[in-house]
Order: structure tokens, then C-alpha cells, then sequence
């Protein structure tokens, strides 16, 4: 049986002539210079610890220039090098017969690279993720039997869920053409549920997701996640952690951790393009001006009682309900005035109303704006029209995939 | 008189360029202990590169090189360490102590004149170095706050005035300007928490600012990620709970992550702050009765504790006060320290 360095050198370039370490000015000879050093420890003679310092400089190099100025000025040579510094690091951890949590962490270094860095070498790193995955499978195939128990007695605590008053229900409409789709609520901008649209999706059939499911596809992955009941309050802030790590805290309580989590809006499915094969993409899409592979997809993966506090957002959304239940109120950009977005340039798309417990003497004119609502279900979509404002709670353990398009 | 002439230079932390010491280039032996070659954990006499009778007088660093200031005789002059790079930082000085600096400072540079109003010729360079035929910026930076003297972080920058009162600009995202918020100001703006204490010192790490007052306290601000600001980190905790994991008592711990107003840092009750220098995550500070002291960010070695862990704790560097050598100054590079040192008796006398 070939070995997991055998494996990985055989999707790495075959010697050092070519494999590539082009930058821009932005890197400084001296940097170019360390991660050249680690180019020929990868090809030559060297010891672990002499490749693991070299990598851990690179990291710890790019990971300041990462945390310089805002995300989205950050120079994109900068998180290219960054992923140089994770693929030296895996290399470093694999080389001599690892051990299962060497390996496990050599995941999580990729990930990091996936997560922070810019793809390298046709997203070696993806590549390479994908063979320390099966590596990790192998060793380990039984799951844990208390957990259906567990998560059936989560389902049945699940908090209150509100009476839908029928006047103000959002309209559902079985598998509409793409004409009447666009002609009776695309160009009016007018929310619907569409129901019978992803009812050939895997994940509501040959693989349903469950908790299980998640583990066993995407168990040991790194996976940033929200904790704290709202992105407004002071004291919310984004983690790293595994999807095992976050099922065990965040969904099934274990080890009594306080608060919230909640893996949301992270594009969950360029991470881990396994679990992209049970989506697809709504036909509907199809009638917005922009490409195919400009179309955002996130997942939002948590517990009962997430809440995403009423906002809008630049671009079309199709909501769609996989696992659980979601409390959703929309309200129409028109009433933006009644709503009392944030004053900050930060949060300037997010309402300061507390939807469910609204603030009357702060905000008298909220009652007045009108609303739709709906409880989404699996197996329902939720136009979510541009700019309309929307406030969502998880009423379950859900999964939602939404997908932003234009 | 001659205090220059009696002082040695001590360096640790990175290490990679040959910036503190460079190792006998043995032949290839399998096992050798790179990480320490890298990393130097504890104080290293920086050996006179140009011969014994040369003093190092001044040090400057950056990530991958670092800049001694001989002095030979009479006569100054720059030296470099080996490695040859564009860095950030070109330092240099003339017989009239005319200095030129330049930084890059959130992706623009600014060429300062602090004294001297032409730009100096004949600028020994280091072997792929150049100059540039213009300045990429030049601007009279606030001139009637009478400036002192500027530090620069990664995308922030800290002013002393003549009448020690300290102003900052840049990006605040990590509460380094103290202002109390996290927001960026374009202009100088007085740190007005410091108002009416006079201030004699300033620096800056990456993402912090520390300065010091007339009276020897120590003020910090900033981000706390790694300690470096000398208050309680969430970060370095968890990392050394894993490492032995505590029974019992969770009592709610108070951590600090942004520090965005100046705290008065305790760095040791009994004596004043003399000096202090930053890294881009640790700091340095000397005291008045010569002990060196420093915290934050350690995994090159940069605290000088012989270790390689961090502290969000001000910790003594014993290795000093073993030797009977009493610290005079600081000056840290982005990974590494560098401190100069007299003997006791020289102090003394």
C-alpha cells in the first residue's frame, strides 16, 4: 500500500526546477528567499524541524501582512505566500509517517490555507486536503450511537415556534415556470416560497444531511463560526473550529459550553466540494444577468434559536431550507424608514430593532411597517428579493444553503 | 565620558538572516539543531563584524536585517548585516547627525527629514540596494506640533512633541491610535487621555504603542494578541491551558484583546521605565536601575527568557543581572531584541 507521502508527492511538481514561486514586488527578496529555502528542503535533505521553522516563518511572515489594513486591501500576493506557508507546513507534518493527529492537523493547516490564503498551484491545497481525508477515513469508520438519541431529544426541546397569521404569509407556488417566476415576482421584486424546486437535491436523498453525515464528509475541517446570539451584540465574535468540534459544543451542548454558534454564511461548499455535489443551483438563477460562477453560495449550519438580526442584502436570494425549521420575517425596502438601520458605515444594512421584542418608545414608527412571514421547511426555497430586509431564527437544528445572484 | 565606548551589544529572537549571530556554516550534519540557529533564546554579544576596535554606537532592525552604527575612532559609519533585501527600514546617519528615515507606513512611504533640510549624497549601500531618484512622498508632517520624535507600526503612526504630548494617526481597527474607539483618523490627533502628563518617550509594535512619562511610567494601547501589551490574553491562556490542562476553579477571568485607551502598565513597582522599544508583537522596556524587562509575542525567542513561549506578564531577562551587566538601552526588530549593556562597575564610576 503506498504510503500517505507517496501519495502526496505524486500531486506535487516532480523536482524543484518546477515547481513555481513566482510573486510580485509586493514580497520582498527576503521572503522569496525563506520560501525558496523551503522549496529545496521539500526536494532535498533536511530535518523536521528544520522544515517545520522554515514553513512556521512563512506563516508567521504573511499572517502579519494578512492582519495589516482591512481583509479586502490586503494584497492577494500576501495570502498566495500565506498558502505557501501551509503547503510547506503539511509537507513538513506528512513527510515521515505521521501520526493520526499529526495528519489531523495537517487537515486543519490546509484549511487555514483555504480559509485565509489564495489558491496556489491549481489549489494544490484542495487537492491535497482530499487525500488527508481518505487517509483519516480509513482510520476511523465506527460513529457514536447515543447521538440519534441525543439529537432526537434536541428536536423536541426546540424553542417556541410563532402562529403564521395567513394574511401576512409570505405566498408559496409549486415549481413555476421560469416566465411566471419572472414575470409575477422577479421584476416586481416580490417574496415567494417555491416549493417541489430542490426535491431531486442529494442532500434530501441519497445523502440526507445529518448530523452524522456532516461528521463522516466533513468531520475533522476547519470552519469559521459566530458565537453569540446576534452579529450586533458587543460581546459576538467569529471562531475557528472543526465541524466535530462545533456539533459537539454548538449542537449537541456537550461539555456545557454557554451561548451560541452558529457556522454561517461561509462558503462551505468551495471548501468541501463533496458536500457541493448534493446541491445544485436553482434553475431560476438563470434569469439574472451575471455568470453562472459569480453566483454566492453559503451555508448556515446551527442549532435552534440562531438568530440573524433584520438586514438586507445587495444581491437576489434563494433561501434553502435542508434540515430543520427557520422563523423568517421580511419587510420591504420601501419601509427602509420604519426600520432604523444602524448609523455606523459597518452595519448600515442592519436594523437596531429587536424584531420579536421591538423597542416601541425607541423605535414608534417599526409597528407601523408592514411585514410577511413564514416558517420555512426543509424542502422550501425563499425568494428573498434584493434590499428586502429579512430577520431569520432558527426554530431547530437546521441547515440552510442560500444563494446570492444578480 | 566615554559611555559608548564601554557598552556591548546583546541580541535574541529571530534569527534567520544571520541578524544576531552567524553559525559556523558546518558541513551538512544530519540532526543539527536548526531551530536554535533560528531561533536564539537567550542574550548573544553581537561579535564586531569590522574588527575589535569598532563600537556599535546605535542598532537599528528590521525583519531580515539589521543596521549597527560603528564607531571607529573618530569617524561614523554604517554597516549592514550580511543579507541583502529591500526592507523596510534604511537608517541612516552622518557626522552632523543630519538623519534620513525611511519607512513604509500602510503601503505608502514617507521620507521624514527630522533635521536637515537637503538630502544627504553618498549613501553607502548595501549590495542590491538603491536609491531612489525621488522622494515617492515628501511633505512637511505637522509642523507646528514641533515634533520630537515619530515611530511608525504597521499602518500606524505615534508623534511626540516638544511639549511631550503625543499624537497618532493611521488605521485604529486594533485600538492602536488610543483614542478609545476603533476607528481610523487621517491627521494627527492628540491622545487626549495622556493630556497634561508630559511624555519623554514613544514606540511602536505592529499593532500596539507604548510611551513613556516625564515621571518613568509606562503607557500601552493597542492589540493584545500575543501579550504584548503586558495585560491578561485570552490567546496565550488557552494556548498554555492545553498544554496542562487546570483542574477547578474557572473563575471569569478578565482579558484584554483591544486596549483602545493608553493603560498605565506596571512593568515592576519599584523602579522607573528608562527606555522602551516594540517588536511587531512584544515589547521591551528598561529601567531606570538597568534591568531589562519584556513581553508579548516569544516564539523566536524575542523575550530572551531562554525559552520560546510568550507572556503577557512583563518578566525580568535574568540573563543581564546573572553577568552583573546593567542594561542602558533597547531596540527591537520586528522578531528580535536587541539590548546594550555596561558592566556594573562602569556604571558606577
Amino acid at each position: 500500500m503506498a504510503t500517505l507521502w507517496s501519495k502526496l508527492s505524486a500531486v506535487l511538481p516532480g523536482n524543484e526546477e518546477e515547481f513555481p514561486l513566482q510573486f510580485s514586488d509586493t514580497v520582498e527578496s527576503s521572503v522569496v528567499d525563506v520560501l525558496k529555502r523551503s522549496r529545496q528542503q521539500l526536494y532535498g535533505d533536511a530535518t523536521t524541524t528544520s522544515r517545520a521553522v522554515n514553513a512556521q516563518i512563512i506563516l508567521d511572515f504573511s499572517w502579519e501582512k494578512l492582519n495589516t489594513g482591512t481583509w479586502r486591501h490586503v494584497d492577494k500576493e500576501w495570502r498566495r505566500v500565506y498558502s505557501y506557508g501551509c503547503l510547506f507546513k503539511v509537507a513538513a507534518l506528512c513527510r515521515e509517517g505521521p501520526s493520526e493527529d499529526e495528519i489531523l492537523q495537517a487537515v486543519r493547516t490546509c484549511d487555514m490555507g483555504l480559509l485565509m490564503g489564495a489558491a496556489i498551484m491549481d489549489n494544490i491545497l484542495q487537492i491535497i486536503v482530499g487525500i488527508l481525508q481518505s487517509e483519516i477515513r480509513k482510520s476511523s469508520e465506527e460513529g457514536d450511537e447515543t447521538e440519534h438519541a441525543l439529537i432526537k431529544r434536541m428536536k423536541i426541546e426546540s424553542p417556541h415556534a410563532p402562529v403564521i397569521k395567513e394574511e401576512l404569509a409570505v405566498p408559496r407556488i409549486k415549481c413555476p415556470s421560469l416566465e411566471s417566476f419572472n414575470t409575477n415576482y422577479l421584476l416586481p421584486l416580490k417574496p415567494v416560497i417555491l416549493e417541489g424546486i430542490i426535491d431531486h437535491w442529494p442532500a434530501l436523498n441519497e445523502h440526507p444531511w445529518s448530523i452524522e453525515y456532516l461528521r463522516a464528509v466533513a468531520g475533522c475541517r476547519t470552519v469559521p463560526v459566530e458565537v453569540g446570539s446576534r452579529y450586533t451584540d458587543e460581546e459576538w465574535s467569529q471562531t475557528l473550529l472543526t465541524v466535530n468540534d462545533f456539533i459537539d459544543r454548538y449542537i449537541l451542548n456537550k461539555g456545557g459550553v454557554k451561548g451560541l454558534g452558529y457556522l454561517a454564511q461561509h462558503q462551505l461548499f468551495d471548501q468541501i466540494p463533496e458536500l457541493k455535489e448534493d446541491i445544485r443551483l436553482p434553475d431560476y438563477c438563470c434569469l439574472g444577468e451575471e455568470d453562472e460562477d459569480d453566483i454566492t453560495v453559503n451555508a448556515w449550519f446551527g442549532p435552534g434559536g440562531t438568530v440573524s438580526p433584520l438586514h438586507q442584502d445587495p444581491q437576489q436570494n434563494f433561501l434553502a431550507q435542508v434540515v430543520g425549521s427557520k422563523y423568517i420575517r421580511l419587510y420591504s425596502p420601501e419601509d427602509t424608514d420604519k426600520l432604523y438601520p444602524h448609523q455606523s458605515q459597518l452595519l448600515h444594512n442592519t436594523s437596531q430593532v429587536e424584531v420579536e421584542n421591538p423597542d416601541t418608545e425607541r423605535f414608534p414608527e417599526f409597528a407601523k411597517a408592514p411585514y410577511l412571514e413564514c416558517m420555512l421547511q426543509p424542502g422550501d426555497v425563499l425568494f428573498i428579493p434584493v434590499r428586502h430586509w429579512h430577520y431569520v431564527r432558527s426554530l431547530e437544528l437546521s441547515f440552510s444553503v442560500s444563494f446570492w445572484w444578480s | 565620558r566615554n559611555k559608548a565606548f564601554s557598552m556591548r551589544w546583546f541580541g535574541f529572537g529571530f534569527n534567520a538572516f544571520g541578524q544576531i549571530c552567524v553559525h559556523e556554516k558546518s558541513v551538512k550534519v544530519a540532526g543539527r539543531d536548526v531551530a536554535n540557529e533560528v531561533k536564539v533564546n537567550s542574550p548573544t554579544e553581537l561579535s564586531g563584524r569590522s574588527g575589535c576596535c569598532s563600537q556599535i554606537s546605535q542598532i537599528k532592525a528590521c525583519w531580515s536585517r539589521r543596521a549597527s552604527l560603528h564607531l571607529i575612532g573618530e569617524s561614523k559609519t554604517t554597516s549592514q548585516s550580511n543579507c541583502a533585501s529591500r526592507g523596510q527600514t534604511l537608517l541612516l546617519f552622518d557626522t552632523n547627525k543630519r538623519r534620513l528615515q525611511y519607512h513604509t507606513l500602510n503601503s505608502c512611504i514617507i521620507l521624514l527629514s527630522l533635521i536637515g533640510d537637503r538630502p544627504l549624497l553618498n549613501l553607502p549601500l548595501v549590495p542590491g540596494g538603491y536609491i531612489a531618484t525621488k522622494p515617492p512622498l515628501y511633505r512637511p508632517l505637522a509642523p507646528d506640533l514641533k515634533a520630537k520624535s515619530l515611530a511608525l507600526g504597521a499602518e500606524h503612526a505615534i508623534l511626540l512633541c516638544a511639549t511631550g504630548a503625543v499624537y497618532t494617526w493611521g488605521l485604529g481597527s486594533h485600538g492602536q491610535l488610543g483614542h478609545g474607539g476603533l476607528t481610523s483618523e487621517e491627521e494627527p490627533k492628540a491622545v487626549e487621555a495622556l493630556w497634561g502628563m508630559p511624555m519623554s518617550c514613544v514606540a511602536t509594535g505592529g499593532w500596539h504603542s507604548v510611551c513613556i512619562s516625564d515621571g518613568g511610567d509606562l503607557y500601552v494601547w493597542g492589540w493584545n494578541e500575543s501579550g504584548q501589551l503586558g495585560l491578561p490574553s485570552r490567546g496565550l491562556r488557552k494556548a498554555a491551558q492545553q498544554q496542562k490542562p487546570q483542574e477547578g476553579e474557572k473563575q471569569e477571568e478578565v482579558f484584554i484583546s483591544i486596549q483602545a485607551f493608553p493603560a498605565l502598565l506596571d512593568v515592576t513597582p519599584s523602579c522607573e521605565i528608562s527606555t522602551v522599544s516594540c517588536g511587531s508583537r512584544h515589547t521591551a522596556a528598561v529601567t531606570t536601575t538597568g534591568d531589562l524587562y519584556t513581553w508579548g509575542w516569544g516564539e523566536y525567542g524575542q523575550l530572551g527568557h531562554h525559552t520560546l513561549i510568550s507572556s503577557d506578564e512583563p518578566q525580568r531577562v535574568e540573563y543581564f543581572r546573572k553577568q552583573q551587566m546593567r542594561v542602558v538601552d533597547v531596540v527591537c526588530g520586528t522578531w528580535n531584541t536587541f539590548a546594550a549593556v555596561v558592566k556594573e562597575e562602569v556604571a558606577c564610576s
